[in-house]
């Protein structure tokens, strides 16, 4: 008795594992994936009930017949599909099991039946116990599904005393197999979920290994594409690309040709070269991702007959609007296959190149915008310098038909500041000047107002000689002049009175210009564009500390300062 | 003789025109001015048929200079501009004449024979002289000072010319005459020879003969005459 129930665990065993084998292998494939976790969705609940109903059914075929019964393992499958499915599920994987059984008859048949749903139900029910306590964790501890299902097998043979008839058969049915079904329906359970387990480990460890690479993948690539979608960038992303999936090769086109290109087949496929491959055609005509395994999806190197690639993924990149403005392109040997992983992971890098491709060319475009502004204030200067005042003009020009009746000299000294004022107005060479220069500039205009206003203004000059030669921008110091007068002193009744001087201050050069007005908070808004454009002018080119400060003492003084480097242009 | 007189604050633009007008036989130049408060005294004194007149002065320019004019003695104007598009416009519109710097002498001539032809004032409402003044233009020792009107407490009109009284009890005189004050201001008339801020009017005395004196805020006196009272009170709004 004892050597027979020992033999029988044993085989019963054997067949355990045979079955714990098919699910070992079945765990592998996407069909497991909805029993790994505990689900309340439909779809997941019927997927739960038909693997475990298949378990059940394989249980009872991986059975061993002793006489008219079978000692089985069927057990199994209904206890984990109510554990893993609750109530409903285990109800219908042991009426579906017990069903199966029955059909094969026997003196247990009823009995093994009943038992069976009841068995489907006591893993349901432990299931909704647990998942009201909220220790889902618990379902999946091989321990205690073994326990389960060792109480749901005890549960088991005191129904076959109690159904099956006549009770002496049932005696010693249960007398012959309660033993090795407890054995070997306990460790299988637990072992069924041990497998499950591993399997759910693996997933996720997977998922991580994925996101650590994407992660890493997107670090070191960053910024490096938004200096320029070019080949000596591509080939740098292309490279961290390779490193971190170790593919068999990776490439980067644009729309027309190749970028760039690491890995094998890097002595065939040169950077340069139009696009030969009709796949990478194919994905940038369609913006679509292209995928040759070379299994099913034939590959073919285009360019090499020898070449030792077989599979490759092309993936579109995307620009403005989702334009296609060019690929990135994974390659592996003929020897190794293209991991999911990697493929995935291929579209997510090539997304993330799009982004940073787009972000470079609005950082271009941003800077191509500075510099149009920067031109834009230089030839707004250029203008404001051609646009002399026609007050001015006229004014000057009727004080010269003034002069030349009764001061013939006079006449003679306006004509030549006139020149000099138009002059130094027109050309000017290079947008830079010295201030010996800008004074001589600043000096033939002053001495035309002073005729014009004789008697009403006075002009003071203090530039020392040794700071002739330090150079500033052009047409800096005319337009501050010119306010002094124009919204300054000609608004005066009393006598005008304009001082300029110039002086070094912590190796920048200081250069002011006063006037006895104090009319520049009065001045109308809008007006001084002149003024703004300098200051805009001289920030622009040595910094922000640079410029224009104005000090306006209402009608004692307005006070403009200038400050730019002594030596020349700053860093 | 057309009687002239010549304001522009370039003292060579003014030589330049005299010696320009010297030509003509029938112009009498009467004076110039530098800017708009010495011309406007000069109108009051002079008054010239034709003021020859510069646009773009100091403080007041010569469109704003024609609101402070006393109506009645209103002169012919002829415009003075080196550059201006828009108050060009404005003249040939409203046919008014006027003259660029440098002035052609030929041009000149054409002006002066319109001025032989018909020297009337003309109505210079048009070009925006009939506004209400911000500023009364005060002459100080040294300098000119642009009084805003709620600055005043009264005005008050003697031998030696227009006074403004300040909040400050300070005496200013003014060129321009009592009659453009009432018109061109919301500074309230009663009194011959007084104008009054009814926004800083404290209390109204009756004295005798139907008499009254206004007492302001600042403490001082202005006579109120009996022609005046009953406007002075609706004004108020006292019956």
């Amino acid at each position: 008795m004892v050597v027979g129930s020992l033999n029988l665990t044993i085989s019963l065993l054997e067949q355990t594992c045979v079955y714990l084998v098919i699910a070992h292998l079945l765990s592998r494939t996407r069909l497991f994936i909805p029993v790994m976790h505990v689900t309340i969705r439909l779809p997941h609940k019927v997927a739960c009930y038909l693997i475990f109903s298949i378990f059940c059914i394989m249980g009872t075929y991986f059975g061993l017949k002793l006489d008219d019964s079978i000692a089985n393992t069927r057990a199994i499958g209904a206890v984990l599909g109510g554990l893993l499915g609750g109530p409903s599920v285990g109800f219908a994987v042991g009426l579906t099991g017990g069903l199966h059984r029955y059909s094969l008859g026997g003196s247990t048949d009823l009995a093994c039946a009943i038992s069976t749903v009841t068995e489907g139900l006591i893993g349901g029910f432990v299931h909704r116990y647990l998942i009201k306590r909220g220790k889902i964790d618990l379902l999946f501890q091989p321990v205690r599904v073994a326990m389960v299902t060792f109480v749901a097998e005890v549960v088991q043979m005191a129904i076959i005393l109690l159904v099956a008839k006549p009770f002496a058969v049932a005696l010693h049915v249960v007398e012959s197999v309660a033993i090795p079904m407890w054995i070997a329906n306990t460790v299988g359970a637990g072992l069924f979920m041990r497998i499950l387990l591993d399997r759910r480990v693996m997933v996720e460890k997977q998922s991580s290994v994925f996101s650590a690479k994407a992660l890493k993948i997107a670090a070191r690539a960053e910024g490096v594409l938004r200096s320029g979608f070019n080949e000596e960038n591509s080939t740098r992303v292309a490279r961290i690309i390779y490193e971190e999936t170790g593919v068999g090769a990776v490439a980067i086109t644009d729309r027309d040709k190749l970028l760039a290109f690491i890995g094998i087949g890097d002595d065939h496929h040169l950077i340069g070269t139009p696009i030969t491959s009709e796949l990478t055609q194919q994905a940038i005509a369609n913006n679509q991702v292209m995928y040759a395994d070379g299994n099913e999806v034939a590959y073919h190197c285009s360019i090499s007959p020898q070449c030792r690639l077989g599979a490759s993924l092309v993936i579109p990149l995307q620009g403005e609007g989702q334009q296609v403005i060019g690929t990135v392109k994974l390659y592996e040997p003929r020897t190794k296959l293209f991991s999911t992983i990697n493929r995935t992971l291929g579209e997510g890098i090539a997304r993330l190149l799009s982004t940073q491709i787009l972000a470079g060319r609005y950082e271009q475009q941003m800077h191509r915008y500075e510099e149009q502004r920067q031109l834009l204030a230089q030839s707004e200067i250029k203008l404001l310098q051609a646009q002399v005042n026609p007050h001015f003009l006229f004014n000057a020009l009727n004080t010269l038909s003034s002069v030349i009746r009764t001061e013939p000299e006079l006449a003679r000294q306006l004509v030549l500041n006139l020149s000099t004022f138009f002059r130094k107005n027109l050309k000017r060479p290079s947008d830079e000047a010295c201030l010996a220069d800008e004074i001589e500039h600043v000096n033939a205009y002053l001495q035309i107002e002073l005729t014009r206003f004789t008697g009403r203004l006075s002009v003071d000059i203090n530039v020392p000689e040794a700071l002739g030669q330090v150079r500033l921008p052009t047409f800096s110091l005319q337009p501050i002049v010119e306010n002094a007068i124009k919204h300054g002193t000609s608004r005066m009744i009393g006598d005008g009175r304009v001082t300029i001087s110039s002086w070094c201050d912590q190796g920048d050069l200081l250069l002011s210009v006063e006037d006895n007005a104090g009319l520049y908070d009065s001045r109308p808004a809008g007006d001084g564009l002149g003024m703004n454009l300098v200051d805009r002018r001289i920030k622009n080119r040595y910094g922000r500390r640079y410029g224009l400060d104005v000090a306006c003492g209402p009608n004692r003084f307005t006070r403009v300062t200038l400050r730019v480097p002594l030596e020349g242009r700053a860093a | 003789m057309i009687k002239a007189l010549v304001v522009d604050d370039e003292p060579r633009a003014r030589a330049e025109l005299i010696s320009l007008l010297a030509g003509a036989d029938d112009i009498e130049i009467l004076g110039e001015c530098a800017n708009a408060i010495e011309a406007i005294g000069a109108i009051n004194r002079l008054s010239p048929a034709v003021v020859f007149l510069d646009i773009q002065m100091p403080m007041i320019s010569g469109l704003e200079m024609l609101a402070m004019l006393d109506p009645a003695r209103m002169p012919r104007i002829v415009f003075l501009t080196a550059y201006d598009d828009y108050a060009v416009q404005a003249f040939e519109e409203h046919a008014f004449d006027y003259l660029l710097k440098p002035t052609d002498p030929a041009r000149l001539a054409k002006t002066l024979d319109r001025l032989r032809k018909d020297a009337a004032p003309q109505a210079v409402d048009v070009l925006g002289a009939s506004a209400r003044l911000r500023h009364i233009p005060c002459t100080g020792l040294n300098s000119i000072i642009l009084m805003r009107l709620d600055e005043i407490e009264y005005v008050a009109s003697r031998a030696g010319g227009v006074f403004i009284v300040g909040l400050d009890g300070e005496e200013r005189f003014t060129e321009l005459t009592l009659r453009t004050l009432e018109e061109k201001t919301p500074l309230f008339r009663c009194h011959r020879q007084h104008l009054v801020n009814t926004e800083r009017i404290k209390e109204i005395r009756f004295v005798e003969n139907g008499l009254a004196e206004v007492r302001t805020v600042g403490g001082r006196t202005v006579p109120v005459s009996r022609h005046y009272l009953g406007a002075l009170m609706a004004c108020l709004g006292i019956d």
